[in-house]
């Protein structure tokens, strides 16, 4: 009997000191390696296409570097931060001034790729059928920016649903993943860039 | 789950009258569905895409409404009728299997040679058996450097188009290669000797010394004329067994007569495997009080 | 409670089953998020794909019987070998994956759900609606965009020949779509089991102590989320490629048709890594209860699986022997593939020490796991054959590679998953599977198994090449394919058994009881079937074997952990 209470004293104390990690931070983790697999076959797939095309046009004709879009993006990055923070110290003003800088750099990214792609289709006549070129740039581009699209269409909920009064600080957990999201996407980003512009434009 | 949990042991029951689980919802089928359509738009009619694209807009808001602000839930009322049978408590102890009882015998030696006396083996051996090969080049074509040079035919090429005068005559090259090989097959063999000499029941010298090198002398004389064709047209059979032998007997002598060494099979095979299954360790007493 | 041989009866099994009208049922499966009905669901539904994808190898069989024989013309035939490749393998091994580790880890581990219930909902219905898209092709394929039926490029689809120019019509294209969905549920169900056994664990449930089974299907999880998305990659570049016009394949733009290759079996290989591991998880629960014994060497185990998890990402190319790789990557490959062997072996081993000494229950569950470990070892000796690069230039796209992954992937991926099925029906249903039954459907699968495909070995010794829809007589093959032929019935008769079986003990069948096998595992800790929430009160675990620990509360196992 003396034996029994024991174990359930030790019961007790094993579920007080019971810690496991949460559950979202598991899951957002390993989404992130899953899209990394995934991301790292287009990459694959442009690195052996590198001036591999048969015909023009080439990058070196027709690619400029997006810096400006670059930077925006990356700096996105920094401003999520800042609201997240903002969001910790349950300062709602601040959480929504940074939220929209955010989207906006967002947004001015998806136009400048959109840009991007009307003059390289309609000045350049350069489509995914064109040649490897074409087919690598717009498949990898285009999956990088399906994900940004992905992204910014929860940012834009989040930040109209709290302009319309919605207690944006009990989802303070959502929004830690939703910018783990956004992060890891900025950063898949410079990958894009080395392998999309430095690479053809500048080493090969 | 955000709401208090409480824990006991497997099949207790709980104090509460309902428990909280995730309430049904057919959101995840309805888009599941509209996915599928999406997808199904590109091979069959772009309109088939367009209604799975509403479908699956449709259902994301569902979906939404389902986890924000809170995840929807339900209450299952607890049933006594599905309450486990309690677990019955057995009375048979477990006998535990220890290393070295009765009727499992324990299959590789506890207590070998180590390597060292094999390369020492293998050494004395070599020169035993270099020295019965030298006699029986005295003997046989007065002088001790034929049997060194046939030796080396196994790696210079072109030893069999010397006469059998060249062979008598000592050779700088030959005699390294023949030095150096012998040498090293010797203390290959020393050390294979010291490793399996323990795993002979009984009579580890009639193995080391008579049987081991008869097999060595059948595994040579069917490959011989391939590995080494010179030393194959002109081989003593007698005298390569004999020299055998000597390898056999000069090394097995000097390999039993080291201290032997203990091995980890002394230890409990759980220890041995580093595996930590229950029953296989003595319990610590001290370690649960 | 002597040795068990059969199960303890007792009234609280025959629980009362509530009138609900038909709308009503099918609303609580339809809508359920409840893993139980959603693992149930995945595993009837991959049994009917089994059934579906065994009778086309039974026609395939049936037209390979005699040489010059006409049951099915070429086309047909081609689309027979397709279909039965991508339904077992993505319709049949991926659901039951996902049924079996859905079903049993919240149980195993002590909790009540997974940890995304929703999730779970998702990747069920996804996986079933892309196999119906699948399957729709055989309909829908000469439709509204072309001509063509089912899919007819195999299941590995190499490119160029499922570029546009040479697989005209829409079927490929279904091929694509279908898989790409179900591989979406496979993704989230795995992202789902991993967030389970890391977060869901009931208190003092250390990764240490989790069951063996959990552990395997954890591992197993982890090789679907990395191993997936490149399939998921080539199939979107394939449909960029046809629908587009994009150029990844396509040999006259300077496309690559072995890139197709590398991302293929980038996925590939995982892939009957990620089929296999069920059947280990199987084995490693099975096993040790039937024989009375823990499971030997634990951490050696662990260690094995993880290794497989990520030796079996480097050896994809030793599928690719014969396209005339450089001999670096020859060598590399084999030598990785070669590495595999070695966890593998050890899992083998431990798995006969756990038998070894140990009291055998000679039960239908038990039956199954030693056939399968002699059959995997078959299989597994033949693929270090296989990864042996000049041996497979001889015998690459020989009945000899159908045979040996035949070996692993029915002798030993379907003898474990029947195993497991005899196992854990009881706790599923609340009846026993009826024994004899169980002894027929072993024998009769067993004997038929072996007389298909231990005989196409042979028939690739003597140079029968895969995929040929016929043969002409006098090359030494017509014997042997008669034979293999031949083992479909008893095959079929097996499956007959296990069928009847099913239907009759869920209707008639012994109740079983909470713990039939007298197992100590926490899914036996409540009733059979367990409650909607599992356990009442969630439990508290000090050893790898709680119930062990409550049977004998004399000699627990935490005093030796």
């Amino acid at each position: 009997m003396a034996q029994d209470n024991v174990i359930a004293a030790d019961a007790l104390q094993m579920e007080r000191e019971w810690k496991l990690p949460d559950r979202g931070t598991i899951g957002v983790i390993f989404l992130i390696i899953t899209e990394t697999a995934l991301f790292t076959m287009f990459v694959a797939a442009d690195l052996i296409y590198i001036g591999k095309s048969l015909t023009g046009p080439y990058p070196k004709d027709v690619l400029e570097m997006p810096i400006i879009a670059t930077v925006c993006l990356l700096s996105s990055s920094g401003t999520i931060v800042f609201a997240e923070h903002a969001l910790r110290r349950n300062d709602l003003g601040k959480f929504k001034i940074w939220w929209l800088v955010t989207i906006l750099l967002g947004l001015y990214f998806l136009y400048a790729t959109g840009a991007e792609w009307h003059k390289l289709i309609y000045e350049d006549h350069l489509t995914i059928a064109t040649n490897l070129f074409g087919t690598t740039f717009y498949s990898l581009v285009g999956l990088h920016a399906s994900h940004v699209v992905v992204g910014m269409t929860f940012l834009l909920i989040v930040f109209i649903t709290t302009i319309f009064g919605f207690p944006i600080q009990t989802q303070e957990r959502r929004v830690k993943f939703l910018s783990w999201y956004w992060h890891f996407f900025d950063w898949v980003w410079v990958i894009v860039f080395t392998v999309v512009y430095i690479l053809p434009l500048k080493v090969f | 789950m955000t709401h208090e949990e409480h824990h006991g042991e497997a099949g207790e029951r709980s104090q509460e009258a309902a428990i909280v689980l995730p309430g049904p919802t057919f959101w995840p089928l309805v888009i599941a569905f509209g996915i599928t359509l999406l997808l199904a738009g590109i091979v069959t009619h772009w309109a088939v895409g367009v209604v799975g694209l509403i479908v699956t807009f449709r259902a994301a808001v569902g979906w939404w409404h389902n986890v924000i602000p809170i995840e929807e839930h339900e209450e299952v009322p607890i049933d006594p009728e599905l309450r486990p049978a309690p677990i019955q408590v057995e009375q048979r102890s477990v006998v535990r299997l220890r290393a070295g009882e009765s009727g499992h015998r324990v299959r590789i030696p506890e207590r070998i040679h180590p390597y060292s006396s094999g390369l020492w083996g293998g050494l004395a051996g070599g020169v035993a058996m270099a020295a019965i090969a030298c006699l029986y080049g005295l003997v046989a074509q007065h002088s001790i450097w034929y049997p060194i040079n046939l030796l080396a035919g196994v790696v210079i090429p072109g030893m069999g188009d010397q006469t059998v005068e060249q062979l008598r005559h000592f050779q700088m090259l030959p005699f390294f290669a023949a030095l150096i090989g012998h040498g090293i097959i010797s203390i290959l063999v020393g050390i294979v000797y010291a490793v399996i000499l323990p795993m002979f029941p009984k009579y580890a010298p009639f193995w080391a010394g008579i049987l081991m090198p008869l097999f060595w002398s059948g595994l040579v004389a069917t490959t011989l004329s391939v590995i080494n064709p010179v030393m194959n047209e002109r081989i003593n059979w007698p005298w390569f067994v004999v020299a055998q032998l000597g390898f056999g007997l000069v090394g097995g002598y000097f390999i039993a007569r080291s201290t032997s060494i203990r091995t980890m099979q002394t230890w409990t095979l759980a220890e041995r495997a580093f595996v930590e299954a229950p029953g296989l360790h003595q319990p610590d007493e001290g370690k649960h009080g | 409670m002597a040795s068990i041989d059969y199960p303890l009866e007792h009234p609280k099994a025959e629980a009362l089953t509530p009138e609900f009208s038909f709308s009503e049922s099918l609303y609580k499966w339809v809508a359920t998020v409840d893993h139980k009905r959603l693992g149930l669901m995945y595993v009837v539904s991959a049994l009917v794909f089994l059934v579906i994808a065994g009778i086309m190898a039974s026609v395939i069989r049936m037209q390979l019987a005699f040489p010059l024989n006409h049951v099915v013309g070429p086309d047909t035939f081609n689309r027979l070998f397709t279909m039965h490749g991508t339904t077992m393998v993505f319709l049949v091994g991926m659901p039951m994956v996902a049924g079996f580790s859905v079903y049993l880890i919240p149980l195993m581990i002590g909790t009540r759900d997974m940890a995304f219930p929703r999730l779970n909902a998702f990747g069920f219905w996804i996986f079933l609606l892309g196999g119906c898209l699948l399957y729709f092709s055989y309909i829908g394929g000469g439709g509204l965009s072309g001509d063509g039926s089912a899919p007819d490029v195999g299941w590995f689809a190499y490119a160029p020949l499922t570029e546009k120019a040479f697989s005209r019509g829409a079927a490929t294209d279904y091929w694509a779509l279908g898989v790409l969905l179900s591989g979406v549920g496979s993704i989230v169900t795995a992202l789902n089991v991993i967030a389970t056994t890391f977060c869901m664990r009931c208190p003092g449930m250390t990764l240490s102590r989790m069951p063996m089974f959990v552990w395997v299907m954890l591992i197993d999880a982890w090789l679907v989320l990395v191993a997936l998305p490149p399939l998921s990659a080539a199939q979107i570049m394939l449909e960029l490629d046809r629908h587009l016009g994009a150029n990844f394949f396509d040999t006259q733009a300077g496309g690559s048709a072995v890139l197709w290759q590398h991302l293929f079996w980038i996925f590939g290989h995982p892939e009957v890594y990620i089929l296999i591991f069920p059947a280990f998880a199987i084995l490693s629960e099975v096993i040790p209860v039937f024989s009375r014994k823990p499971l030997f060497g634990r951490p050696a185990m662990v260690g094995a699986v993880t290794a497989i998890g990520f030796i079996s990402l480097g050896v994809w190319a030793h599928h690719m022997f014969a396209i005339g790789m450089t001999s670096w990557s020859n060598t590399f490959f084999a030598a990785s593939s070669m590495l595999v062997g070695v966890p593998t072996g050890i899992k083998i081993f431990n798995w006969t020490a756990t038998m070894y000494g140990g009291k055998l229950r000679m039960q239908t569950p038990l039956l199954f796991c030693i056939a399968f470990l002699l059959q995997f070892l078959v299989a597994g000796l033949t693929g270090i054959m296989l990864a042996v690069a000049p041996f497979d230039w001889q015998l690459h796209d020989s009945y000899f590679v159908v045979a040996h992954f035949h070996f692993t992937l029915v002798g030993g991926l379907v003898f474990g998953l029947f195993a497991g099925m005899y196992y854990w029906f009881p706790k599923v249903s609340g009846k026993m599977l009826d024994e004899k039954l169980g002894k027929w459907h072993f024998w009769l699968f067993c004997i038929g198994f072996n007389m298909t495909f231990l005989t196409l070995h042979f028939a690739g010794f003597l140079g029968m090449p895969r995929r040929i829809y016929t043969y002409y007589p006098g090359r030494g093959w017509d014997a042997i394919n008669l034979i293999a032929s031949l083992g479909v019935i008893p095959q079929a008769a097996g499956i007959l058994c296990f069928v009847w079986n099913i239907i009759r003990s869920s209707l008639r069948g012994i109740p079983a009881g909470d713990d039939p096998w007298d197992a100590w595992t926490l899914e036996w800790a409540t009733t059979s079937p367990p409650p909607e929430y599992n356990f009442e009160k969630l439990p508290v675990v000090r050893s790898s074997r709680p119930l062990w620990d409550l049977k004998h509360p004399q000699d627990p196992d935490w005093k030796y952990e």
